[in-house]
């Protein structure tokens, strides 16, 4: 049978048999429904819904733009955009430098690398509601856990989730303290990707330990630090789940981000679903600005 | 800074103190970021057996007066905590095992035949990583609820499986296969599915690993999605549970430390035995 069967396959090269051509689609269909239904079709239809007021879900009227001049003009929005933006921003750098920090320890470390390594991921795994219960706890104004050690240091009780900045400052800590081992690790490959000779060589030349971070380990990281930058920004302008838990918003809208906003819109009431898929659009074409943004500055840097 | 036996002459009394003082700074730093990581878990996990009396305690005691499971048998017995942790835990397998079925079928075609449309398929798929759930909520939500299925796990479980990180993974890791070895089963009358299943799939079992292991931690911890599905306390899941008693204040938060350490555990435990998959796995990918 093989005899036969091996020009049979040569002469197929020509034309698969519909078997062979059809195969990729079959194996292809379930994934790609699923995907269309409930990624695809709905970031089209996104578009299309944010021009509708809705307030059940079932009847649709058109308005045009008018969900986006809603928003616009909307007093709450914009403090939201600005928390958004602050949070986002403060989030990004300070866990890229504190990502590149710790990976650069780490990476220095002869012995507990893989203890080191795995400690700062396990903030990572928790889940971000209990994150934001636990921290929530432990920071409470009287009998926090916190606020008690620090009395011991002589720190007198801070308003962590009382007052309007130190909520903000309270929720990008504990932000950090759950992402930041996973840019770590992202960094970690990075680092263990560059030639061990070219240290090698700066330290023949008497290149300082800055030095050598300079011009050999930043220049070098940068493929793992556009990474880590993009994803920051795209985890930060999403927050939500731990913010819900652990300030839920407050105080008075102090730390309510935009996914919240869309939340809230969409899924309390008064519900408007038109105004909560506007504001959908809207982070979603500014987190997508920024990638860009991101995208074309690294690859700027690398051709000079 | 182990260079230093085939260069001898800078090993002077001052710069072999230097290193060591560096030396000593980095496990400073180092052990003080470890602190600072490890604490609010430990916290955790004393609290989850303390008694509220003693988790009103001012100042905060720090060791619990006995290590009696009371708080896990109480949320477990007088609350609906066994309905939550079910829901989680079938919630979190369906997901993945669909998730790997049809994931690593369509990493299959994407790394072994030639089709029209392949690339189209490829880059649509990568470029969703860009347009998470968050920004999409209301349309799925429209999609998930014309299909009947608000307020069921299914609603839970359906709409994220088909992640674009398992689809890039796995075709990643397809590409390595040799394409005589597929070849060669066709030669051998095998069919296409069975040549996947049989020959392809066992290969991929490290690429597997890695995806099932990324679902499991994303399904477990997943909160925004569940919380909008789940409208009636029978299909909460764990996280949704605490969040949801948290802020209603219904539960006494002894209890919801206990059940906070329950959905800390299992995802702990599999990253200490998986870690190495999963620093390739993110290495690899960036994750997410």
């Amino acid at each position: 049978m093989t005899t036969v069967a091996i020009p049979l396959a040569l002469n197929r090269r020509k034309r698969a048999p519909w078997g062979l051509r059809l195969a990729p689609y079959l194996f292809l269909f379930p994934n790609m429904l699923i995907f269309g239904m409930f990624t695809v079709w709905p970031a089209l239809n996104g578009f299309n819904m944010s021009l509708y007021a809705s307030s059940n879900g079932r009847t649709f009227k058109p308005v045009g733009l008018g969900n986006y001049t809603t928003i616009l003009t909307d007093a709450q929005f914009w403090s939201v955009a600005r928390n958004t933006v602050v949070y986002a921003i403060a989030f990004v750098v300070l866990s890229t430098v504190l990502g590149i920090g710790l990976a650069v320890l780490i990476e220095a470390q002869k012995r507990f690398k893989v203890f080191f390594r795995s400690v700062f991921f396990i903030p990572v795994l928790i889940s971000p509601v209990v994150v934001g219960l636990v921290w929530g706890w432990m920071l409470e104004r009287k009998s926090g856990a916190v606020n008690t050690w620090l009395s011991w240091i002589g720190i007198g009780e801070v308003p962590w989730l009382v007052d309007n900045t130190w909520a903000m400052v309270s929720v990008v800590a504990v932000g950090i303290w759950m992402q930041v081992g996973f840019y770590m690790l992202i960094l970690l490959a990075g680092l263990q990707a560059i030639d061990p000779t070219l240290y090698e060589a700066a330290r023949m030349d008497g290149a300082s330990a800055w030095t050598q971070f300079r011009s050999i380990t930043l220049p070098m990281l940068q493929p793992s630090i556009v990474v880590v930058v993009v994803l920051a920004t795209i985890h930060g302008f999403q927050s939500f789940d731990f913010i819900y838990t652990l300030t839920g918003g407050g105080p008075v809208g102090a730390t309510m981000l935009i996914v919240q906003y869309i939340y809230e819109n969409g899924f309390q009431s008064p519900i408007r679903y038109g105004i909560a898929s506007a504001g959908g659009v809207l982070l979603f074409l500014v987190v997508f600005v920024i990638t860009i943004i991101n995208w074309l500055i690294s690859r700027k840097r690398e051709a000079v | 800074m182990n260079a230093q036996p085939t260069v001898a002459p800078r090993r002077t009394w001052t710069s072999l103190g230097k290193t060591r003082l560096s030396d000593a700074l980095r496990v400073v730093v180092l052990t003080a970021g470890a602190i600072v990581a490890l604490i609010p878990v430990l916290w955790t996990l004393l609290g989850a057996f303390k008694s509220p009396t003693e988790l009103a305690a001012r100042p905060p005691t720090f060791l619990p007066d006995s290590w009696a499971l009371t708080n896990f048998t109480e949320a477990l017995t007088r609350f609906d905590f066994t309905t939550y942790l079910r829901n989680s835990v079938v919630v979190t397998i369906a997901a993945t095992a669909i998730t790997l079925a049809i994931n690593s079928m369509a990493a299959y075609a994407l790394a072994k035949y030639n089709f029209r449309g392949k690339t189209f398929l490829f880059v649509l798929t990568l470029a969703t990583i860009m347009i998470p759930l968050q920004v999409i909520l209301i349309p799925v939500y429209q999609v998930v609820a014309g299909l009947g299925l608000v307020n069921t796990l299914w609603g839970m479980i359906i709409p994220a499986a088909a992640t674009p990180t398992g689809v890039f993974l796995l075709r990643q890791y397809m590409l390595s296969i040799p394409d005589e070895l597929i070849e060669a089963a066709r030669v051998d009358g095998s069919g296409e599915f069975r040549t996947f299943l049989r020959i392809v799939l066992p290969l991929c079992t490290p690429a597997l690993a890695v995806v099932a292991i990324f679902s499991v931690m994303w399904r477990w911890n997943d909160f925004l999605w569940p919380l909008i599905v789940a409208q009636s306390s029978d299909v909460y899941t764990l996280p949704v549970a605490l969040a949801r008693f948290n802020a209603e204040e219904t539960v006494p938060f002894n209890l919801i430390l206990a059940m906070s350490v329950v959905s800390i555990v299992p995802v702990v435990i599999i990253y200490l035995f998986f870690q190495r998959q999963i620093a390739t796995g993110i290495a690899n990918t960036g994750g997410k």
